[in-house]
């Protein structure tokens, strides 16, 4: 008895250190390519291309930065990311807070056609809508400015089911309370309802916010100008010819682009996790 | 008699139409009518730039049935869409039921925050390291290959093994996602039901395939049918990495679109071509609906 | 002031008719409440006093004005919900605050005023604290401090002591009664509970199907029920009425503790009763009693055990007479011969 209880006890702490191991190795499969971009934006050519590969850079080229700015107007394909995703992100607020506040409080004739509405628009992807809004804009002669990243995105309307679910939610006690209280239209939804949505305002804000500023498709159509283009549209064109096999100049360019996310989900992991797991099971 | 509506009902009313507006107006600009135009541009030929078109009726379609290259394109997002499906679904479950099974909480918050970071990184990010890393001759991967005397791989270059390539590039990006999807329903199985099987003395491998799978299974379809929907979205990867190629290996429906309306300048050819995509989905959404009717499992 | 009065009013949802045709006058600075069981109306009443729902035909009034096309903040009245209400972003504070910034009272009176209450129902030191952090009895109070602080004409209450325990709500039921007496405010307050309309009312309105059956205060509607519904409803164990005892359908009524196990000096009636049930309540003894009338109750100190036979005296003067429409009648001496009759046979 006594030595197979021994045993059990030298298994089990056996297999918790092939466990942990196991997890470091899941966790370099996941993190590694990131380290290898960084590590290669900061060689130089040769070392870049060298055989075998240096796990760590010799020396550090910060000057690869520095040229990456100068093949191509990076800072200015930063700036359009930033002015797209922080607009829509403004932007989509004003849209579906009213939109989401008509489906949960209020009663009248098509609203069950509006509701039928938020639902398509969940359902129609960007792949089948954008020929024909490219000819839209073509025709009001937008294509030349960034209002095409921008217009189609603000009427987020998964925004407006997850926040129309969250008002359902809010007991209808509380509004009639703050009736009594004669507060306004108004002011029932900045001081009340608001307030007790803030869960879903911040996950709508991380999922719109995240998913603009990664968008590759959309702006590729929309932007026919190179100086309205974003991050990941520039960044792509970053290894067509003239920085063919320039992988250490690429890799800065990459890293421009990765950053600000990879920095948001650092501070929010948690947070933005669950964002995503509500948006996939809802 | 009519029902009298009080001035504070109509108000009432009034509010919730002109709210709903903005949103409605937005949704019908770049939903509804596009959908429709889609639908009607699909019947005309002409080109990108000038306005001129001309009715062709089904010509497109036509065009686009006996095109041997979208019959590939077809089979491409068939076969893509069930690789990565299948491999994504299966790494999720096992790492799911893996890391809800051990109990070292914060190492296990750890790695799945680190198997979900890809999934927060742009897709054009994504492809430009992978494309670096199993660059033929000068990638990290051929080069660690090379070292342990396997031999190069030829990945993204080969017809014969690119769209397996992207098949990995896209799981490595998208699994950490279905783990959290995969977990979250593994928290809705209640523990007294495992205490029941540990008390019937239920090997791990036997309550895994006997409890937990069944229960969750009804949350894996429904995951399954969401992630098909948006695997025939697949473009991103595909333009960064291959560009459809070689030889058409890697072409799907999404980047057979993009490229007759801006490479070959048909857009008749690419909304015909569109449409079809919508069909897709639109099948798949019903599908979605019907599985989801029976996502919970009732004990 | 705040007298109320409904006229004429009609409640429906949708093609659900829930009161018909209403007529309620509520005096100024009395404590009414409105009970019955769920579904009687009641809530719906103080609903459209409030002004969250509106009536389908007829008038309301509030202190004489006609206040149909007011909105329920600009009524001059104050709520207290079932489910608090509270607002569970704001502190107790906000919470309180809120109506009187609503009102653009002055900062500086709004806050005397709010720690004037939050004193009185003894808050002051939880008032930067959120509603989650307070216990049930404490969100109460912050529910009847939100209202008190906006000094209304009327104070309106549904069901607010549901969700405490039982010891809690004894206590809030003395404090409300206090708090009444203090502010002499009109009190309306809904409840479902007999028990709380009978400690806390002086003036009862019994409710049942959308109309009012009894309007009274609680010693004459215990005292003089109009009818078997009104009888019935006041009361634990609730009043025997024997049916099939009299001619004509009449019915006869009186309560389980106006049955005496010893003789009275009163002229009564007796019963032979057989012990079915006992329920032992301390000083008091609920008995079910077998009979060849049907199953009697009676609330006595008297001692008896299960089985055991005994005589009962009912006397007359705690006899209630119903007509076949259970409509009250008066006992007179003609109605008192036939009841001799029945029982003698």
């Amino acid at each position: 008895m006594q030595t197979t209880y021994e045993r059990d006890i030298i298994v089990n702490k056996v297999l918790r250190v092939l466990n942990v191991i196991l997890k470091a190795i899941v966790v370099v499969i996941f993190i590694f390519p990131f380290y290898w971009m960084v590590s290669t934006s900061l060689k130089d050519l040769t070392e870049a291309l060298k055989f075998p590969p240096t796990l760590i850079p010799s020396s550090l080229h910060w000057e690869n930065y520095a040229h990456v700015f100068e093949v191509v107007p990076i800072a200015q394909y930063f700036k359009n990311s930033v002015i797209v995703s922080v607009t829509v992100l403004i932007l989509q607020y004003l849209i579906i807070v009213p939109a989401a506040y008509s489906l949960s409080r209020h009663e009248y004739k098509g609203k069950k056609l509006f509701f039928g509405l938020v639902l398509l628009g969940q359902m129609i992807p960007q792949q089948v809508t954008f020929l024909p809004v490219y000819f839209m804009f073509s025709k009001v002669k937008l294509l030349s400015t960034l209002i095409p990243l921008i217009l189609p995105f603000i009427s987020n309307p998964f925004g407006i089911f997850m926040l129309r679910q969250y008002f359902m939610q809010i007991p209808q006690e509380v509004i009639e309370a703050a009736r009594l209280d004669d507060a306004s239209n108004m002011k029932i939804m900045f001081k009340v309802m608001m307030p007790m949505a803030k869960p879903a305002l911040v996950t709508i804000g991380l999922l719109s916010f995240i998913s603009t500023w990664n968008s590759y498709f959309w702006p590729l159509i929309m932007t026919s100008k190179e100086a309205l283009r974003t991050l990941p549209v520039g960044v792509a064109a970053l290894k067509s010819s003239e920085t063919l096999q320039m992988w250490h100049i690429i890799m800065a360019g990459n890293v421009v682009l990765v950053l600000p996310i990879l920095l948001i989900y650092i501070v929010a992991s948690k947070k933005i996790r669950n964002s995503f797991a509500y948006s996939g099971i809802k | 008699m009519k029902k009298k509506r009080s001035a504070s009902e109509k108000r009432d009313r009034l509010l919730g139409v002109i709210t709903a507006a903005p949103a409605a107006i937005l949704l019908c600009v770049f939903t509804v009518y596009p959908v429709i135009y889609l639908i009607y541009r699909s019947l005309f030929s002409g080109s990108l730039i000038s306005a001129k078109k001309e009715f062709v009726g089904v010509d497109n379609y036509k065009e686009i049935f006996f095109d041997e290259t979208f019959h590939k394109v077809l089979a491409n997002t068939v076969i893509y869409t069930v690789l990565f499906v299948g491999l994504t679904m299966v790494l999720a479950i096992l790492i799911a039921v893996w890391l809800n099974g051990s109990r070292q909480k914060k190492l296990n918050n750890m790695v799945e925050a680190c198997i979900f970071t890809p999934h927060v990184i742009s897709m054009v990010s994504v492809s430009i390291v992978f494309l670096w890393l199993m660059e033929p001759d000068t990638g990290f991967f051929n080069m660690v290959l090379t070292k342990l005397g396997v031999g190069k791989y030829p990945f993204l270059s080969s017809p014969k093994t690119a769209m397996i390539s992207l098949v990995l590039v896209m799981v490595w990006k998208s699994v950490g996602y279905y783990v959290l999807l995969v977990m979250a329903a593994l928290q809705t199985v209640p523990v007294s039901i495992y205490e029941a099987a540990e008390l019937d003395n239920t090997s791990k491998v036997r309550t895994f395939f006997k409890i937990t799978l069944p229960m969750i299974s009804p949350t894996i379809l429904f995951t399954c049918v969401v992630a098909s929907i948006a695997s025939f979205k697949i473009f991103d990867a595909v333009n960064v990495m291959t560009q459809g190629g070689p030889v058409d290996s890697t072409n799907t429906l999404v980047y057979y679109i993009y490229a007759y309306a801006f490479r070959y300048g048909k857009p008749g050819i690419a909304c015909a071509a569109g449409v079809v995509l919508l069909v897709l989905v639109c099948v798949m959404t019903y599908v979605q609906f019907g599985v989801s009717k029976n996502k919970v499992h009732y004990q | 002031m705040g007298t109320i009065q409904l006229k004429n009013v009609k409640k429906q949802f949708d093609k659900d008719v829930v009161i018909e045709n209403l007529n309620l006058e509520i005096a100024d600075g009395s404590f009414t409440v409105l009970v019955g069981p769920s579904g009687c109306g009641k809530s719906t009443t103080l609903r459209m006093i409030t002004g969250l729902d509106d009536p389908t035909e007829g008038d309301i009034y509030i202190d004489g004005q006609k206040v149909n096309d007011i909105t329920p903040g600009k009524r001059d009245i104050a709520m207290v919900f079932q489910n608090y209400a509270l607002y569970p972003t704001m502190t107790v504070r906000q919470n309180i605050s809120f109506g009187l910034e609503n009102k653009k009272v002055p900062k500086e009176e709004r806050e005397r005023r709010v720690k004037e209450i939050c004193e009185i129902v003894g808050l002051t030191e939880y008032l930067d604290r959120k509603p989650s952090k307070l216990s049930g009895g404490q969100r109460q109070r912050v529910a009847l401090a939100r209202a008190m602080v906006k000094q209304p004409k009327v104070f309106l209450m549904d069901e607010p002591l549901s969700n405490l325990d039982a010891k809690l709500r004894a206590q809030m039921r003395v404090e409300l009664i206090e708090l009444h007496k203090k502010l002499g405010t009109t009190f309306v307050y809904v409840t479902h509970d007999q028990t709380e309309a009978m400690s806390m009312a002086d003036t009862i309105v019994l409710m049942k199907d959308g109309y009012i059956v009894q309007q009274s205060s609680p010693r004459e509607l215990y005292n003089n029920p109009n009818c078997v519904y009104a009888a019935q409803f006041i009361g634990t164990p609730q009043m025997n009425v024997l049916r099939d005892v009299l001619p004509d359908g009449k019915m006869l009524g009186f309560r389980p503790e106006k049955l005496y196990f010893k003789d009275t000096e009163e002229p009564h009636i007796r019963i032979s009763v057989r012990v079915a049930t006992k329920e032992m309540l301390g000083s008091e003894i609920i008995y079910s009693l077998g009979s060849q009338y049907g199953t009697l109750m009676a609330k006595t100190d008297y001692e008896m055990g299960t089985g055991e036979e005994a005589d009962v005296c009912v006397p007359f003067s705690a006899m209630y007479l119903f007509d076949s429409n259970e409509k009250r009648i008066e006992l007179d001496e003609k109605e008192l011969e036939r009841i001799k009759a029945a029982f003698s046979r």
